[in-house]
């Protein structure tokens, strides 16, 4: 009789396992999304970010309307953007846009002196780090992720359950180039 | 060539070897037990353990829980206010971002030296401590990585794993004192045998030696979980050099008067006290270490 024990505790533990690697993956899972949605948030916070900045510009750079355009039209292109890669491509338009901007405004010291154009400059700065902390927490779930999964026994777990593979977030090749000032 | 180390690796090295001396503070107090146990009769010991028990435990739940509130009062530290200090809860928020952990609580202690320190028992109740000598002499960088380190500490659960720590240490220290006294009260009968004998030699000597180690252990334990704290950092913001920048500044400008508990919370030691008696590893070493990463 006390055989049974051992095979009731055996079928209990492994069943454990089971579920355990389960729960694993779903929460793994739930945590890119989660990321994923933080990197929408501070997206929004910089397209929010650029009317205001505009505002500011407006009275100052009357003569500057290519880069004032650019801007805008970038600005344009994240909100509208669908899917996270098409948002992220978006995002690091207007990043090369917005460093022109703030490039060619050096020529303007009564723009530099201006505290809103200051401090949203400022604010904008602040979210740019947050865009590449969001996507860096992300791309570290996504590790996590395909590590469990390519590891045993998640290995064997994952094809079970059917988990697939996660892409990391690629920086695109105009990011990884410094931005080129015209002076006009 | 300098040998360059990764992050990931630097902490899962450090974090194992904490628990290996954890191991080692339970393995002493097993041992302390067993051989009090075998050199007494049953009711004796059980009287010494239960007791020693009792009172490590509600004290250490008692300053586990108030562990921030207690940290914050001994040194005067003020909730920090988001629009003064903007800088200060932007690079908070950036780390929470990275880290994926909820936003701490903010503080500020009124000290000319460049200092920190992160307490709280888990981290939906953490708080993060910074002089205000930190603020002014630290670029944006430099208090990146300062922050980092003090959410590492947050994120790797330090201060549970610390009072852990503390609590069976403190179980060695209260079980060995209650052993050493008692000895006086003994009754003879009970060691008629060789084998009680003999367990009662090895149990003075680990009563006396015990508290001794693991307090030494327990030092040990804390410069590996500051390493830990420094690598974890350096994974948050992907740069050693804010933190590097900052120990640089910090090696002749940290000293401050704390109280000893407090002491080990702090990111740089406020105290002087040899290596081994320290709880933070030597600067020159942290600085050293983050070089290669």
């Amino acid at each position: 009789m006390v055989i049974w024990w051992y095979v009731v505790g055996g079928v209990v533990i492994i069943a454990g396992i089971f579920l355990m690697y389960y729960n694993r993956f779903v929460s793994l899972i739930n945590q890119i999304e989660n990321s994923l949605a933080q990197i929408d948030v501070q997206l929004k916070r910089r397209a929010d970010l650029i009317p205001n900045l505009m505002e500011s510009v407006k009275g100052y750079m009357k003569h500057e309307k290519s880069i004032v355009t650019e801007v805008t039209n970038a600005r344009k292109l994240l909100v509208g953007a669908k899917g996270l890669n098409n948002r992220v491509k978006a995002n690091e338009k207007l990043e090369g846009a917005l460093g022109r901007l703030f490039a060619i405004a050096e020529n303007y010291p009564n723009l530099k002196a201006n505290e809103t154009f200051v401090q949203l400059q400022q604010e904008l700065s602040a979210t740019e780090d947050k865009v590449a902390y969001s996507r860096q927490y992300y791309n570290d779930g996504i590790m996590s992720y395909n590590m469990s999964r390519r590891t045993i026994p998640g290995k064997w777990f994952a094809s079970m359950y059917g988990f697939g593979e996660q892409k990391y977030l690629e920086i695109s090749e105009s990011e990884r180039k410094t931005p080129k000032v015209k002076f006009d | 060539m300098v040998e360059r180390i990764s992050f990931y690796d630097q902490i899962s090295k450090n974090k194992r070897n904490s628990i290996l001396l954890f191991g080692i503070v339970g393995a002493l107090l097993i041992a302390l037990i067993y051989s009090i146990a075998k050199a007494f009769s049953g009711l004796d010991s059980f009287i010494i353990l239960i007791f020693a028990i009792i009172i490590t435990t509600i004290y250490s739940l008692i300053s586990y829980y108030s562990s921030d509130s207690i940290a914050l009062m001994s040194v005067g530290a003020v909730k920090a206010n988001p629009t003064l200090y903007r800088q200060y809860y932007s690079i908070v928020e950036g780390l929470t971002l990275a880290s994926g952990l909820p936003m701490p609580q903010l503080y500020i202690m009124n000290n000319p030296q460049i200092n920190a320190f992160a307490t709280g028992r888990d981290p939906k109740h953490a708080v993060i401590c910074v002089t205000t000598g930190a603020l002014e002499k630290l670029n944006k960088q430099e208090l990146e990585g300062v922050l980092a380190h003090e959410m590492s500490h947050i994120a790797n659960y330090d201060i549970r794993f610390m009072t852990l720590t503390a609590i069976l240490v403190g179980m060695i220290s209260i079980v060995a004192q209650i052993f050493l006294r008692s000895l006086w009260f003994r009754n003879n009968d009970s060691d008629n045998n060789k084998a009680g004998a003999i367990f009662l030699i090895i149990g003075i000597i680990l009563a006396v030696l015990a508290p001794i180690v693991t307090s030494l252990v327990q030092l040990a334990i804390s410069r590996k979980r500051e390493y830990t704290a420094d690598a974890t950092a350096v994974k948050f913001t992907r740069s050693p050099t804010g933190l590097i920048n900052a120990l640089t500044k910090i090696k002749s400008n940290s000293e401050m008067k704390v109280s000893g508990s407090v002491a080990p919370l702090f990111l740089a030691k406020p105290n002087k006290a040899a290596e081994l008696f320290s709880t933070h590893p030597d600067i020159n070493t942290r600085i050293e270490v983050l070089r290669k990463m």
